[in-house]
């Protein structure tokens, strides 16, 4: 291999650290990396020596920024696109660019491209610094590149920026449950892609002094996207065997081509279409033999700490809230009212609008609502999910970039996480795999991803479903004590035995409006709440 | 713009769009049925095609005229070509990773740059011409059609919009309604619940796109006798018919072939006034516009 395939390769290695942020960290399926590179490419090529005329350094600064202007818009077209939808916006992008190439020869050369004999000295006056660009120069700024994302990726995943990864990947919803911007975090993401992408592009240019069409071509994104696959979600060596693996495929195909007397370009593609689907296959057992250790015993239950918070300061009030979902009328002017240190319950038949007030009440920044269904996320380690929620509830600005920088205020808010652990009974399954956790816990994780965001008030949505009657009493246990801590916890529930052990009031709902509010015992005695449950005759 | 021209823009697109509708249909009954976006679509459209071609005409194909039986065999060959690809890709990349977009993504477009690469391997040259097994420029003698003005169409422009048109609103019809229709709605709503009533999610999921595939290949062999087809073009048509799913409404039929002709007059308007070059540009940023701004389509 000489100079120019090892700084080519590395270059390539850099677009799929690049692309790999978005797909592999990041959970977004980006089939256009291609677009990128073409930005970066052309973008150098047109606006340096022998285009506009730029000096080469702020034509590939401009080209960078560029990139990252792509990506942010192209995460703000795709802001209603999860998934699927994402990939195929992105691949028609990618096909788009390559269509707009051909289609204005004048500008971008046509099938041809651009040449742009590559300059051998880079002068700064300014530096007084003169470089000569020759292929090892090259191999050694794109290997300094490729180890400053892969450290940056790596020094990100332990601090703040891998919650906010790892919340885009495994759950976007509850992450905006839990208070996280994960739109904005999108457009930060797909920026930084499109930056480092563009970034490899300008280094093609000037490495190859040239850029065709078919170096940013549709295949060359799909090649990319293999790539990034191969490694799983979230390892920073995943690109570098991806690469290494692209790098083997020309020769290969090469040999094929000469083989069975074929085209070159299409024996690549057959190449590159098995290597796809051999990844596909291959995800699932490459993906169990890393998995992470289970759960230790529970710790005891702790007996509720005595009622110290002076209740009766209300932290969440609504009157008259109506919603409606396409003619049907969830809530026809209920009203509820949460004070601080109060467990209350909110009841009655299904259907009656529990939920819909639970989202409405989570409208307010002081509330954080959990699901009703549990949502385990299964990559993120209990406590990570814990941390989660820490950081949905307020951090310092920039934290991922002070964390990057390591300044001394970058740490994780560890006494945040460790209190909520142990305000849920939870500080066993530190560590453990979300998956391997009974379901109780699983559903007090839930609780404590929430406690940790620090809102003075939880919106708990049936958190007592599926637990056992052993898991029920830690349950209660942890209800009481975080209102003795001065929380307002607002619960949705079924089970009327745990709301009568549990709750200081009771909110019964029926039809959208309220039918009942008071102690367990008041409403229990309510005739009209009778009626509501029983029917008439039992009534 | 004089009416003759008008007309001209109009039919073409029209034309175009009931191709593309067809296509759209197949995409829409599949991405509605099962959730899952057929991103090797148009490759099967092509694919099809050419596997008409090479079974009828060989490796050197050369454009001619068929003969009774050559043009019966080459329909059924396309068509049942479009079947069964459309439901080896089912069976092979998509059934297994259903619940795993990211394993489906990847296998179908897996399976597009496949079939593309082993056509490309069989059929190295640029752009091929492709028999037309119906003959619809015998519909008028001399397989012009005369508009006012003196300008003129081709006459199978007509009878592609009118055959496209027709077998796609009677697809429409026949899925829409009937019982392979509500097993196909009872899937889209919710599969288990349709497990539970005695429909098979996944034999139902299979035949939306083998009757996708159908779909596919007859859209083939509407679109390919008219210019040169090369192995490749079903990138671009995949992503066009795409785009005709979402401008309906993606997984409302009658919304795919409104999107169709809708996007067809579009295209022709757009070549007509800035030239060639747009005409594989304007479908794709309308699907990026679309995506962006009403991925839930302009109907609703």
């Amino acid at each position: 291999m000489s100079a120019v395939d090892i700084a080519q390769a590395l270059y390539l290695l850099l677009a799929a650290l690049g692309l790999s942020l978005a797909v592999s960290w990041a959970g977004l399926p980006v089939l256009g990396g291609g677009a990128f590179l073409a930005v970066g490419a052309y973008g150098t090529a047109l606006l340096g020596p022998g285009g506009a005329g730029w000096p080469l350094g702020l034509a590939v600064l401009a080209s960078v920024l560029l990139g990252a202007v792509v990506g942010f818009v192209v995460a703000v077209g795709a802001s209603r696109l999860d998934g699927p939808p994402l990939a195929l916006a992105t691949w028609a992008l990618a096909r788009m660019v390559q269509r707009l190439l051909l289609a204005y020869p004048g500008t971008f050369g046509g099938v041809d491209g651009l040449t742009r004999p590559a300059p051998a000295h880079l002068v700064t006056r300014t530096f007084g610094l003169d470089l000569a660009l020759t292929p090892v120069v090259h191999v050694g700024v794109a290997l300094a590149l490729c180890l400053l994302v892969i450290g940056a990726l790596l020094r990100a995943a332990r601090g703040p920026g891998g919650l906010d990864l790892a919340a885009l990947r495994e759950g976007p919803e509850i992450a905006r449950m839990l208070g996280i911007p994960v739109a904005r975090r999108r457009r930060t993401v797909l920026a930084a892609t499109g930056a480092v992408i563009a970034l490899a592009g300008a280094g093609h240019v000037l490495l190859l002094g040239l850029v065709e069409p078919s170096d940013v071509s549709p295949l060359v994104s799909l090649q990319l996207f293999v790539a990034v696959l191969l490694g799983g979600t979230a390892r920073w060596w995943g690109p570098v065997v991806g690469v290494a693996v692209l790098t083997a495929l020309p020769p290969v195909a090469d040999a094929l081509a000469r083989a069975v007397d074929a085209d070159v370009e299409r024996s690549r593609g057959v190449l590159t279409a098995l290597l796809l689907l051999a990844v596909v296959v291959l995800r699932g057992p490459v993906g169990r033999r890393l998995a992470r250790p289970g759960p230790g015993p529970a710790p005891a239950v702790r007996p509720p700490d005595p009622g110290v918070a002076a209740a009766g300061d209300t932290v969440l009030v609504r009157h008259d809230v109506h919603v409606r979902y396409d003619g049907v009328v969830a809530l026809d002017g209920a009203h509820i009212e949460l004070c601080k240190g109060e467990v209350h319950a909110l009841i009655g038949p299904n259907g009656s609008g529990k939920t819909t007030l639970l989202k409405e009440l989570a409208k307010d920044p002081h509330a954080v609502r959990t699901p009703q269904q549990t949502v385990v996320m299964p990559r993120l380690a209990a406590d990570r999910q814990v941390a989660l929620g820490a950081r949905g509830g307020g951090g310092r600005r920039l934290a991922v970039l002070r964390h990057l920088l390591a300044t001394p205020s970058s740490r994780l808010d560890d006494p945040r996480v460790r209190a909520a652990l142990q305000a849920t009974g939870l500080t066993h399954v530190t560590g453990a795999d979300p998956q391997r956790l009974t379901a109780g816990d699983q559903r007090l994780l839930q609780v404590a991803r929430a406690v940790a965001t620090g809102a003075p008030a939880l919106l708990l949505d049936e958190p007592a479903a599926g637990m056992t009657a052993d898991e029920r009493t830690r349950l209660r246990a942890v209800l009481r004590h975080l209102a003795a801590r001065g929380t307002g916890v607002l619960l949705v529930e079924h089970d009327m035995r745990l709301v009568g052990e549990v709750a200081d009031r009771v909110t019964v709902l029926h039809q959208g409006r309220v039918l009942a509010c008071g102690t367990p015992d008041q409403v229990r005695r309510d005739p009209a709440v009778r009626t509501a449950y029983l029917g008439t005759l039992a009534g | 713009m004089d009416v003759g021209v008008l007309l001209q823009v109009v039919l073409a697109g029209l034309s175009t769009g009931a191709v593309l509708g067809l296509v759209g249909l197949g995409f829409s009954l599949v991405a509605g049925t099962s959730r899952v976006l057929p991103l090797a679509h148009g490759d099967v459209v092509v694919a099809a095609v050419f596997t008409g071609v090479l079974v009828v005409l060989g490796r050197t194909p050369v454009a001619q005229d068929l003969g009774a039986l050559d043009s019966a065999g080459f329909v059924v060959v396309v068509l049942l070509a479009g079947a069964v690809l459309s439901g080896l890709i089912a069976l092979v990349v998509v059934r297994p990773y259903r619940d795993q977009p990211l394993g489906w993504v990847a296998g179908a477009v897996a399976a597009g740059l496949l079939l593309r690469a082993v056509l490309g391997l069989l059929l190295p040259g640029q752009g091929y011409a492709v028999p037309d097994p119906l003959h619809l420029d015998a519909l008028a003698t001399d397989g012009l059609l005369h508009l006012p003005g003196g300008t003129t169409l081709p006459v199978r422009t007509l009878g592609v919009l009118v055959l496209g048109l027709g077998v796609g609103i009677a697809a429409e019809r026949l899925l829409v309604r009937g019982r392979f229709g509500r097993s196909l709605r009872a899937v889209a709503d919710d599969p288990d619940a349709a497990a539970l009533c005695g429909v098979d999610p996944a034999r139902v999921l299979l035949l939306a796109f083998v009757a996708a595939g159908v779909l596919a290949g007859l859209a083939g062999l509407l679109d390919a006798p008219g210019h040169a087809v090369s192995v490749d073009d079903g990138v671009v048509l995949g992503l066009e018919g795409i785009a005709a799913a979402v401008l309906g409404g993606l997984g409302s039929l009658r919304g795919a072939l409104l999107g169709g002709l809708a996007l067809g007059v579009a295209q022709q308007a757009a070549v007509h006034a800035g030239g060639a070059a747009l005409q594989d540009v304007v479908p794709l940023a309308v699907l990026v516009g679309l995506l962006a701004l009403r991925p839930q389509g302009v109907r609703r």
